[in-house]
């Protein structure tokens, strides 16, 4: 058992031992390590300013890329694979057996490298806040591709905000680009990857301080310094620790925990993370289901659905960016039990599962029946999920799913719907119809269901679905939108449907 | 070997896309530094009935309006409180207590600690309670010409109305922030993320008991401005500054990004009253337009950028009989303030709305409308407050732009589209921007220059402008490099500090390039006559260098400060009348927009922007403005939205509920161009950028508009700005239910 963890910072390796281990990655270099060039601006994940690259030694291998599959993986020693977050929102704790790039990390020897030079020539930089978070999403476009496209660029930095440029200009930059380096080129592996191997089979716990000892990092904040944190390195001991600490927080990607800690001052009780534990990362497709592990990244559930599932394609591309996909998990998504939670809709209609594991085995339930009501599950406090199974929709059933916000991308939700249809002779033999952003919780509408259920594809028919379906759903005003904004969508969007199946 | 006209990369840029430039939060902590944050008053309006700091001060340092000399600031008129005094907030987030210590940890502790009991009080916070309550900010102001009510009165159509928009968070990345080294005999040094660093030095000095001598300001860069850090950085600037004056301490004030969207300023609200008349060719007889603007709790900037809205209220038009009034409203929300654009875009909307009206009731396109309208190059050019716009290139890129985006063409594709689409439906607008050149207020346009050789022929500018992305930098370093016959490697411009330039005007009204780089070319001039004197007594030097040396042997100063103030400028507030501007820059855009019927969602197809920008003294800066503020501009008119609770929260208050545009958000296809023509009157004869752009957003938002129209069953379509998803499907949902109840 180990009582720190291992950081390497730009080739530089840290032994970061609590309470420092409880900063976020973006306090720490700044106000720590006086790596200045990654800004904090919004700390909620949602503005991009604080972008680094994190290299881990993954079992999974995935690029959040349309135009280039995954590069195929090269033999021999492990490499370290980089991928774009926010670290604002991500705590050091959560970072052992990584290796963190920042923006001073990219131009060694005072050469920039292609991207920064782009960004130079072509203007891409104004007043220069954003532009080390955009260095950076771009270094971690290029690691997955060599050839962008302009869609690859947009998707690639979807969740970098600049107020200043308009992003035309970093657009051209980030397309012109096209000799970056891989990080591998900078930082070879095997180093790092070395001394990581000494350490990555440990569990890490770092103990928590008392209440009394007032907080001292110049950061001045420290998420889990009460309750400390755990690494578990079999699942045993996860659910063990669970069980014994029933308040512990699941820390795993962190994009919405780490919100909680930074704005509302949020002290977790314990902490947890799944990371050391095998095959729980695995996102697998098997006998017509998709079989997603208890910490997979919503970018691993992305690059799998990529070919099965087109019709989530779109939502993934606007549900978030690649820095919350890459840390965000699918499971995460779902015990965060948001109404809006754009997954959701879709594991309604699918009749998605979950596994859940704990002291006395596993068990399975309907997603349906996991909400027992605005943000409470059906979950005990041993219990981890451990499996997301999702049954794939057939060939012969119609998908669609609606995600309505005031920005098409990286908003959250006002409304979001999903229907899973089977028809026939122009008629619906059976549709299933879940709705977000309408209730406390993400609604099937049964009686709309039972309406179509039956009827001939006309456009009067979804007409008057939609004025049933209004009448299932009770929704609020909040700064999303009003409610009666919120109702006309649930009446208007089986229209769109209609008209976008017929 | 001419720099001007360049292309030359933004003299920051390498800095910014390694990490090492420098923002505020990014110096190092000095040895015994104290964070500095502030208590705010948590309502709109209260009376706060006890106030305990007993706890708090067995904690951190705790200072109150008592601590300061002086308690009032304002860029216009000073009305404004630093610290409440009077036992009265006046709105959400106005600043009560000041606390300062040496940890973050124990700051928060100590702003925990303070105890106040409030008596909440009923605010005003919208501008009709407002005008009910008769609750105003100065006097009702005019500017007229003709008899506008006659002409209305006698015209062959009239239309009236209601415009209203919503404001605008600056959303500049890097918040507000300061940091304060206290020096010897009282003085202060501080360094503050400012557009305006002689506002924070006056402001400091008046409100610290201090001579203006005694205190240094300096502002290496901005993390983006966009006006709010024009008059409302010098908040922070002075709470730290007390500080530092009670403990002899150096201190530091950062907002977190919540703090500084709940307690500063945004761009105002408006609610316009208008009444046109017009022929049956669309041309406007006479018009009448009452402006009503939120402009807060106080005063800050809100009676120029009423002004400027006023100057802008026929936009590109002639308008012989016109009536143009303006208010400005004193609500309990945080005093609005500059904000790129600075009112003409509240005026260019008003007066583009009622264009896209008039072409709707008269099933005209709106095209032709402007047309009608447009200023004359030698008739027919003079505007409503008296000035002639000189050198008007509007009638050309009325031509010129249509053709090139193909105009007609796609009106009727759109017509077309729209008549057989069910689900979606397009709409496709053209509209034009002239905006006047010169700070409003005749004395601020005015700049002083350093400019220093040195004796290896590098070359030091100082200046008073700040740099926040702008540029303006780089275009100084080009137009000295110039005046001086050196190459632009040579010419370096320095961190911006009331120490080398006096009395300084704000980058802002675009003119930070027009003043600042005048004054330095100016500098810069008279330095290279003397040397060119000088060779000609001991004969040409062979290269900049060997003059250089050559001069300060024979005792030739190799400095000088340069001056400008800008001819011509006049305004008479009694009369509305006057040449407030030097000069117009002007532009068209067009934009062509898809909305889906059943969700309410809008996509931007295509804009097109044609502009008059003179020869740009950097065209690679010149477009990044162009581009930024259009984009920027595009958010004002569509995705962010301002949302507060019924007591006056700011419920939008960090990018997960406020939503600039995105990356994904750009037109699909996106053409800027501009015109080749100089500007004689100016600099380089180039033309201000940095603000105009953003008004020809509003194309976007006609656009949509213009959409509406086809189901607004022969009613004049009406829609707020910002064309929200939600804004456009409550109206598409009220045409359907009126086509319903119609048919």
């Amino acid at each position: 058992m180990r009582d720190f963890v291992l950081v390497h910072i730009n080739g530089v390796p840290h032994r970061i031992a609590a309470p420092r281990a409880f900063e976020t990655l973006s306090r720490f270099l700044r106000y720590d390590q006086r790596a200045t060039g990654t800004k904090i601006v919004c700390e909620e994940g949602d503005c991009g300013a604080c972008t680094v690259l994190v290299g881990r030694v993954e079992d999974r291998q995935s690029c959040l890329s349309a135009s280039e599959g995954t590069e195929p993986r090269q033999a021999g020693l492990p490499v370290l694979h980089y991928r774009p977050i926010n670290s604002c929102i991500q705590f050091l704790f959560q970072l052992d057996c990584t290796h963190v790039v920042t923006v001073e990390g990219l131009a060694r020897g005072g050469t920039l490298t292609p991207v920064q030079d782009a960004m130079v020539r072509c203007h891409g930089a104004q007043c220069g806040y954003c532009t080390p978070g955009f260095i950076m999403a771009m270094a971690g476009m290029y690691e997955c591709t060599s050839h962008p496209t302009v869609g690859d660029v947009r998707a690639a930095l979807t969740g970098n905000l600049c107020r200043c440029t308009g992003y035309d200009s970093i657009i051209k930059a980030a397309l012109e680009a096209t000799d970056q380096p891989k990080i591998e080129e900078i930082y070879p592996s095997a180093p790092i990857v070395n001394a990581i191997k000494q350490y990555e089979c440990d569990a890490v716990r770092l103990q928590g301080l008392q209440a009394s000892e007032p907080p001292s990092l110049p950061g001045g904040q420290e998420a889990g310094r009460l309750g400390g944190f755990f690494k578990p390195n079999d699942l045993a001991s996860a659910i063990r620790f669970k069980s014994e600490n029933p308040k512990c927080v699941i820390v795993q990607g962190a994009t919405d925990f780490g919100v909680w800690c930074n704005k509302r001052g949020f002290v977790a009780e314990a902490m947890m993370s799944l990371d050391g534990i095998e095959g729980l990362g695995d996102v697998r497709h098997e006998d017509g289901a998709l079989l997603v592990g208890g910490r997979a990244s919503l970018a691993d559930f992305e690059s799998a659905v990529r070919g099965i599932v087109p019709e989530l394609v779109p939502i993934m591309d606007r549900f978030g960016s690649p820095q919350i996909k890459n840390a965000g998990t699918l499971a995460g998504n779902i015990a965060n039990a948001s109404p809006i939670a754009d997954t959701l809709p879709f594991l309604f209609v699918t009749n998605a599962s979950l596994e859940l594991t704990g002291l006395s085995g596993t068990r399975t339930v309907a997603i349906s029946d996991f909400y027992l009501g605005y943000k409470k599950l059906d979950l005990q406090p041993d219990e981890l999920i451990t499996r997301i199974i999702i049954p794939l929709p057939s060939k012969d059933e119609t998908l669609r799913l609606y995600k309505i916000s005031k920005r098409s991308h990286l908003d959250i939700s006002s409304f979001t719907a999903a229907m899973l249809m089977r028809r026939s002779d122009g008629h619906v033999d059976s549709i299933r119809i879940a709705y977000g952003g309408v209730a406390p919780v993400v609604l099937r509408l049964p009686k709309t269901e039972q309406f179509l259920t039956g009827k001939a594809l006309a456009r009067e028919t979804f007409a008057e679905a939609g004025e049933i379906a209004r009448g299932e759903v009770a929704p609020i005003s909040d700064v999303r939108g009003t409610r009666d904004f919120r109702l006309q969508l649930a009446q208007n969007v089986l229209q769109r449907f209609y008209f976008d199946i017929a | 070997m001419s720099a001007v006209g360049k292309d030359v990369p933004h003299d920051s840029a390498r800095g910014h896309v390694t990490g090492e430039s420098i923002y505020v939060d990014d110096v190092p902590p000095l040895f015994g530094e104290l964070v500095v944050d502030f208590v705010w008053s948590p309502y709109s309006k209260a009376r706060i009935v006890s106030l305990d700091l007993s706890e708090a001060r067995k904690l951190a340092y705790v200072y109150t309006h008592e601590d300061l000399h002086h308690n009032r600031l304002g860029p216009i008129v000073a009305d404004e409180p630093l610290l409440v005094d009077d036992g009265l907030c006046t709105f959400r987030g106005q600043p009560i207590v000041v606390v300062a210590a040496e940890t973050r940890a124990a700051v928060d502790a100590a702003k925990r600690a303070v105890r106040i009991e409030f008596e909440e009080l009923k605010p005003i916070l919208t501008i009709d309670d407002a005008i009910a309550a008769q609750s105003f900010i100065g006097e009702t102001r005019y500017i007229r010409r003709g008899d506008a009510e006659a002409a209305i009165a006698s015209a062959e159509h009239v239309i009236e109305g209601v415009f209203f928009n919503q404001g605008q968070d600056h959303f500049y990345l890097e918040s507000q922030a300061a940091i304060v080294q206290p020096g010897e005999n009282g003085a202060m040094h501080v360094l503050s993320s400012t557009q305006h660093p002689t506002e924070v030095q006056e402001v400091i000095a008046h409100l610290l008991g201090l001579q203006m001598n005694q205190v240094v300001v300096t502002t290496k860069r901005m993390g983006g401005a966009f006006g709010g850090k024009e008059a409302q950085a010098t908040h922070p600037a002075t709470m730290a500054a007390l500080v530092s004056q009670k403990t002899k301490r150096p201190t530091r004030i950062v907002y977190d990004k919540d703090t500084d969207m709940h307690v500063t300023g945004k761009r105002h609200a408006f609610q316009n009253r208008y009444r046109v008349g017009f022929t049956r060719s669309g041309e406007i007889v006479g018009m009448k337009v009452e402006f009503f603007s939120d402009g807060g709790a106080y005063a800050d900037l809100s009676p120029a950028v009423m002004a400027r809205a006023m100057t802008h209220a026929e936009n590109s038009y002639y308008i012989a009989n016109m009536d143009i009034r303006g208010t400005v409203c004193r609500t309990n929300t945080p005093p609005n303030t500059a904000f790129r654009g600075f009112g003409g875009p509240q005026g260019v909307a008003t007066m583009e709305n009622v264009v896209e009206e008039i072409a709707a009731f008269l099933k005209k396109d709106a095209l032709d409308v402007r047309r009608v309208n447009c200023y004359g190059v030698e008739t027919r050019n003079t505007t409503p407050y008296g000035e002639v716009v000189p050198n008007n290139t509007l009638p050309r890129l009325l031509t010129e732009l249509p053709e090139r985006c193909d105009y007609r063409a796609r009106v009727d594709a759109v017509r077309a589209f729209n008549a057989s689409s069910q689900t979606q439906l397009k709409g496709i607008a053209l509209s034009t921007v002239k905006f006047g050149i010169s700070f409003n207020t005749k004395f601020l346009n005015q700049a002083n220059a350093l400019v220093n050789i040195y004796l290896d022929g590098s070359v030091q500018v100082s200046t008073g402008a700040t740099e926040m992305g702008q540029g303006v930098n780089t275009k100084i370093a080009q137009l000295v490099a110039d005046e001086l016959h050196i190459p632009y490697e040579r010419v370096t411009v320095m961190i911006t500090s009331t120490e080398k330039n006096n009395n300084t005007s704000a980058s802002a009204a675009s003119s930070a390039a027009d003043l600042n780089g005048s004054a330095a070319a100016d500098g810069a001039r008279r330095i290279r006559e003397r040397l060119d004197e000088l060779e000609s007594r001991i004969g040409k030097q062979e290269t900049w260098e060997k003059l250089v040396k050559a001069a300060y042997h024979e005792r030739v100063s190799l400095g000088e400060r340069g001056f400008y103030a800008t001819p011509r400028l006049d305004w008479d507030w009694t009369s509305g009348q006057g040449t407030p501007f030097l000069y117009y820059t002007m532009g068209t855009a067009c934009s062509e927009v898809l909305i889906d019927r059943f969700t309410g969602d809008l996509k931007v197809l295509r804009s097109d922007v044609l502009m008059d920008i003179g020869k740009p003294i950097n065209p690679g800066i010149d477009r990044g403005q162009l581009v930024g503020a259009f984009i920027q501009g595009m958010g004002w008119v569509t995705t962010e939205d301002l949302r507060y609770d019924e007591k006056g929260v700011l419920l939008s208050h960090s990018p997960t509920t406020y939503k600039i545009p995105n990356i994904n958000d750009l037109p699909e296809v996106f053409n800027m161009d501009w015109i080749d023509v100089e500007n004689p009157i100016n600099v380089g004869g180039s033309k201000a950028v940095g603000e105009p752009p953003l008004l020809m957003a509003i194309s976007i938002w006609c656009a949509v508009k213009n959409a509406l129209q086809f189901v607004a069953n022969g009613d004049i379509a009406r829609l707020k700005l910002p064309a929200t998803n939600e804004e456009i499907l409550m109206r598409l949902t009220e045409y359907a239910k009126r086509g319903a109840a119609v048919a």
